[in-house]
């Protein structure tokens, strides 16, 4: 009876560490954006302030952030599959960026009414994105090129393909716009094949925030209380065992490759049919970086499905706010680096309580001998 | 051990080095108060040269020249002959402890340590080696610390014997004063049955008579019909292989360690595919390159590396004994959660795994406790085929003698086990009949009453009969 | 095809296009030089581009700071040994994952570099022409390996120095032990995170150098994309080459002269698809791993971590 009030004690204890650990680290990052805001001689806290206002304070902005959350929490949860499997994909711009360009593909090429056309243009996302993903696992599985280079690579190919795209009629440019007046984009969407919006006490967001929660936690669940989920985690922790156990990985591996490149195209045709990018339209330089920063989400997360949603929230916020921050005299992309001096010192955390936790399983083990 | 040469730091005590108390933080201080060591897994980097693995851990300039020289010295004084310049992946086992111990006698030690050095040598190759011992210590007045639990190789080659239990020497004995039993009673601190030369020829065949299911009288549950496996680069490893198990037998499997045997565990375990030939469970063709499908068919597997294959270290105990049934504990697709940490607890139970839970994460059980969540998910699974690779490896005594008869228990009930060991005694001790290969073949077959040390010696070494 | 063939020869009896592809592929061969000797010691260091960036920036900062290319060259490759103590401390002395150690930087670098850069505007400009005599004069190859900015033949310094480094001294012996088998390379008592953290170190001050020179020895002015993923092709160079530094060297010469097509064709009356000549380096790479990734042997241990005791 005595142990277990200890143990209690000891349990509330290590998660103070943990809590304080992620808040000092938190800290130490904003503290050196700070640090590099005053270097530039402007003020930090009134930066800090127009971030805030540009994000969520000022009336309206909360739901353009939402609507860059959306797909931010795409890209990071099929991220999160990807390395429960034990894959590094960190090709998300590019499978992004295809899942968009065949959504653009078939908004305007396919008849039908409105939502019948919606719907097949977020499974065009979909099928675009793991198509581009599944390459890079095919060629794991099949000729064991590291998945690391080639979803990188193709991210470089992804632009170049859909650069080529935005130059011809045939493929995704308008076709009222002239070629070679360096006004590449593709048709707008129509009215009715966009995704809704809803209004809430002043601010809009299309309804795929509704989906996109619904998806996170759905795959968070299924990671980890299906048999699914656990045979990816076999797999991604000991590939021997699974085999034995008739778990095959390039079955698991492709399945799941394809699932994470398939949230990054989602996460494109969301863009695309959401209305807080680019204008319902496919223009050049279409992912801003939404794919790498949704990568990011994931590993500040630290693959937990549920740490997805407030991450994104936290990242969109950053690229949001930065819109009002030219009236405070500072360039905006300040807050590319104070993104990325979170993630930063986010990763510190699990390493040092990995550090620490070896620690304490190598004392226990010696006192167990 | 692993103090003496730095990997682990003491956390109170001391270590005296000819009668000064020194610290030993790393290998390298290690190397400095004059101790090597030659290990049990090989500490060699195999892409490169016998000569570059041989300066690796040295400090100051590095010189082909002089490394390449002191590696010829070396092996003309103790006649160890090796190419410098041969690559380590492209050497044998029994070479590739050669370079083991030229790298450590070129520190010049006063104190060298082995860890069992004699589980990749035949029983031949292992007297040369402990003559070589022998002009060590007489000749150049090094000390030599055998670290091993064969107790016959204690008795015949050392001075004195430290028995250690649980982390504690439990005793010291002039070896000339010990005997095999003695021995025994300190490292378990009881009684226990001996596997020693002299008690496991005493008694030919001991399940013969008492065994529920009789070898012979049904077919062979498991068959290996001319198999032969190739290496990606070509050579062979398994050549022509042909050996069946009959239903409550257990089978011996014996040869020096890396001629095939953990190629046979591979393939039974589907980790590996035949380059030809069959392999047949019950009469039937088994397709092993078809994950699970080795499962599938009733073969169970102890693996020789848990680690590598036997369990995940990350997930829980229950998550690990519910490999072999997956489906059986959910219910479409859904994992239920209640029903496993019952059926968990109930094998924590059975087999006294010492863990805080069905939750507990496999790499907070000791290696022991490992291994009996492995026995329990094989055993539970019911299995027609036991595969039980060096079984015992890395247990105390006394684990040894619960796995042992865990072993005969199961084969009375009619299972086939298959145990490979490159322990002479286990097999003498356990087996109904024995298989002796080398380089990927077999090179003699034999029941356990026509056996002896001396006889299965010379087919290990590949002297056919 | 015949049109394809006829473009080549055109591209290759021109003298331009050797100098083009000599200046691509020494940005590249710096990078890949340090990067070689950081996969050898098993750390497949993606921030590499990031350690280029900063090494561009450090050494426009320098130059225009100072008026000196020397200093500017300086900074640059000690901006890049700053990066690389990023990667190198949090992947190989707290144990993050390196890739995602590499991913930030280079998401991180290219944010500092960026809000810094159009805070401070750096104004800089290339360095003078320097012709070896005699060398210079041997025909097409002759302007492009001997007549280009002084910065240039720090090469000719860079890839003997390391070559030497990791294949002759007890140091490279120990990186490569520390690549291919980290367990027996710590029982022999080598110190294998440190002998990782100091590749990664080596690696970033070569790349910080390529960036000095990227900057001072070509471009001439600072823009936050002027790396434009050279790091990433240096890092592919390197597995294109089959770990050898030969293969890698000959693997930057050919995506620098890929690159260099598409500054050579349009010259010659050629039409080209840029997005094509664009995507070339990453698809020949991809081509290239596909059918020869299971014949090559990458170093053993190569993106696995090291800690004692856990395999």
């Amino acid at each position: 009876m005595s142990a277990q009030p200890t143990a209690e004690r000891g349990a509330r204890s290590r998660l103070m560490e943990v809590v304080l650990l992620y808040a000092g680290c938190a800290l130490g990052a904003l503290v050196i954006s700070g640090l590099i805001v005053e270097a530039v001689g402007a003020d930090w806290s009134t930066v800090g302030g127009a971030l805030l206002n540009g994000s969520v304070l000022k009336p309206g902005r909360w739901g353009g952030t939402i609507g860059v959350t959306i797909p931010l929490a795409m890209v990071a949860i099929g991220t999160i599959i990807s390395t429960k499997v034990g894959l590094v994909n960190i090709g998300q711009e590019g499978q992004l960026l295809v899942g968009a360009a065949f959504a653009t593909y078939f908004s305007t090429r396919v008849p039908g009414p409105g939502p019948f056309v919606l719907i097949v243009v977020l499974a065009a996302g979909v099928v675009g994105g793991a198509l581009w993903s599944g390459l890079a696992g095919g060629l794991r599985y099949w000729r064991k090129v590291p998945e690391v280079l080639t979803t990188l690579l193709l991210v470089s190919v992804a632009s170049n393909l859909v650069g080529y795209g935005l130059k011809h009629h045939w493929l995704l440019l308008d076709a009222e716009a002239k070629l070679g007046n360096r006004n590449l984009v593709s048709e707008q969407l129509p009215p009715d094949t966009r995704l809704p919006r809803i209004t809430m006490w002043g601010n809009d967001f299309p309804i795929s925030a509704v989906l996109a929660v619904c998806l996170v936690l759905l795959v968070g669940w299924m990671l980890s209380r299906t048999l699914w989920g656990y045979r990816l985690t076999v797999v991604g922790h000991n590939r021997k065992v699974a085999r034995r156990f008739g778990i095959s990985e390039s079955a698991q591996g492709m399945i799941a490759m394809l699932a994470s490149g398939g949230f990054a195209g989602l996460a494109g045709a969301f863009m695309l049919t959401g209305g807080d990018f680019a204008n319902y339209r496919m223009v050049s330089g279409f992912s801003v970086s939404i794919g790498w920063v949704g990568l990011l989400v994931a590993l500040v997360a630290n693959n937990r499905a549920l740490a997805v949603i407030p991450m994104a929230f936290v990242f969109a916020s950053l690229r949001t706010g930065s819109g009002f921050l030219a009236s405070t005299g500072i360039e905006r992309r300040v807050t590319d680096v104070v993104q990325g001096l979170i993630v930063l010192a986010l990763l510190l955390p699990p390493a040092i309580m990995f550090i620490g936790e070896r620690r304490r399983a190598l004392a226990a083990a010696r006192s167990r001998v | 051990m692993k103090m003496l040469i730095g990997l682990v730091v003491p956390d109170s005590g001391s270590i005296f080095v000819d009668g000064a108390s020194v610290r030993i933080a790393d290998p390298v201080a290690a190397a400095s108060l004059g101790i090597g060591m030659v290990h049990q897994h090989f500490s060699l980097v195999e892409a490169l040269t016998v000569w570059e693995n041989v300066a690796l851990g040295d400090s100051g300039r590095l010189s082909q020249t002089g490394v390449r020289n002191a590696v010829g010295e070396l092996s003309e004084r103790y006649g160890l002959r090796i190419d410098p310049d041969a690559r380590v992946a492209d050497l044998p086992v029994g070479l590739r402890q050669r370079v083991e111990i030229l790298k450590c006698l070129r520190r010049e030690p006063d104190i060298l340590i082995f860890d069992e050095p004699t589980s990749v040598l035949t029983p031949e190759e292992s007297e040369d080696l402990f003559h070589s011992l022998r002009g060590v210590v007489e000749q150049e007045g090094r000390s030599v610390a055998l670290v091993s639990h064969k107790l016959t190789e204690m008795l015949e080659v050392t001075d004195r014997v430290t028995i250690m239990r649980n982390g504690l020497v439990v005793d010291r004995y002039m070896t000339a004063d010990a005997d095999a039993g003695m021995l025994a009673r300190a490292m378990v601190g009881r009684d226990v049955r001996l596997r020693s030369t002299e008690v496991s020829e005493a008694i030919p065949d001991m399940h013969a008579g008492d065994d529920g299911a009789t070898p012979g009288v049904d077919g062979p549950v498991l068959e290996f019909r001319k198999i032969e496996v190739r290496e990606p680069g070509g050579s062979m490893e398994l050549d022509d292989l042909t050996f069946s198990l009959k239903p409550g037998e257990i089978l011996g499997l014996a040869g020096v360690e890396g001629n095939g045997q953990r190629v046979i565990a591979d393939l039974l375990s589907g980790l590996r595919r035949p380059s030809s030939g069959e392999i047949l469970v019950d009469g039937v063709e088994v397709d092993v390159s078809q994950a699970g499908a080795a499962l599938r068919a009733g073969i169970a597997v102890i693996p020789e590396d848990r680690h590598d294959s036997g369990i995940v270290l990350e997930m829980s105990v229950a998550e690990n004994l519910m490999l072999s049934d997956q489906s059986g504990m959910a219910t479409r697709g859904i994992i239920n959660g209640a029903a496993l940490a019952v059926a968990a607890s109930d094998l924590i139970d059975r087999f006294s795994i010492m863990c805080t839970g069905p939750d507990a994460l496999m790499w907070t059980l000791s290696g022991g406790n490992q291994q009996r969540v492995v026995l329990a998910r094989e055993i539970t699974a019911d299995p027609a085929v036991l595969v039980a690779a060096q079984p015992t490896r890395g247990l105390d005594v006394g684990a040894i003698e619960y796995m042992t008869d865990q072993l005969r228990r199961v084969a009375r009930s009619g299972v086939g086990i298959l145990l490979i060991s490159s322990e002479l005694d286990e097999i003498l001790e356990l087996a109904d009949r024995i298989v002796v290969v080398f380089m990927g073949q077999v090179t003699g077959e034999m029941a356990r009453s026509e056996a002896n040390r001396e006889k299965i010696g010379r087919l290990m070494g590949g002297d056919l009969l | 095809m015949g049109g394809l063939i006829s473009v080549v020869w055109d591209v290759a009896s021109t003298d331009s296009a050797y100098t083009a592809a000599a200046r691509f592929a020494v940005v590249l061969a710096f990078a890949a030089t340090g990067e070689w000797v950081a996969e050898r010691a098993g750390t497949l260091n993606i921030s590499v581009e990031a350690m280029i960036l900063a090494g561009a920036f450090a050494a426009a900062m320098g130059y225009h700071t100072t008026g000196s290319v020397a200093v500017g060259l300086a900074c640059g490759t000690v901006a890049g040994a700053m990066v690389a103590s990023v990667q190198a401390e949090m992947s190989h002395r707290l144990t993050a994952d390196q890739f995602v150690v590499g991913l930030t930087l280079n998401i991180l670098v290219l944010g500092v570099v960026g809000f810094l850069g159009s805070e401070w505007e750096p104004s800089t400009r290339t360095a003078s022409v320097v012709e070896i005599p005699l060398l210079v004069d041997v025909p097409l190859v002759g302007p492009a390996l001997f007549g280009q900015p002084w910065p240039f033949y720090l090469i000719y310094l860079v890839v003997p120095l390391c070559a030497w480094l990791v294949h002759r001294t007890r140091w490279g012996l120990e990186v490569r032990s520390v690549g291919e088998n980290p367990q027996a390379a710590d029982v022999s008592g080598i110190d294998v995170n440190r002998r990782r953290r100091q590749s990664i170190y080596l690696g970033g001050l070569t790349a910080g150098l390529g960036g000095g020179y990227l900057l001072l020895g070509q471009v001439g002015r600072f823009d936050p994309g002027i790396v434009a993923g050279r790091g990433f092709i240096a890092l592919v160079a390197v597995i294109f080459g089959g770990w050898t530094l030969r293969g890698a060297i000959f693997g930057c010469l050919l995506f620098g002269s890929v690159l260099s097509f598409r500054l050579t064709l349009p010259g010659l009356g050629y039409e080209l698809n840029n997005e094509m000549l664009s995507s070339l380096p990453a698809l020949v790479t991809i081509v290239a791993m596909a059918l020869f990734a299971h014949a090559v042997r990458q170093p053993e241990a190569l993106a696995r971590p090291f800690i004692r005791g856990l395999k």
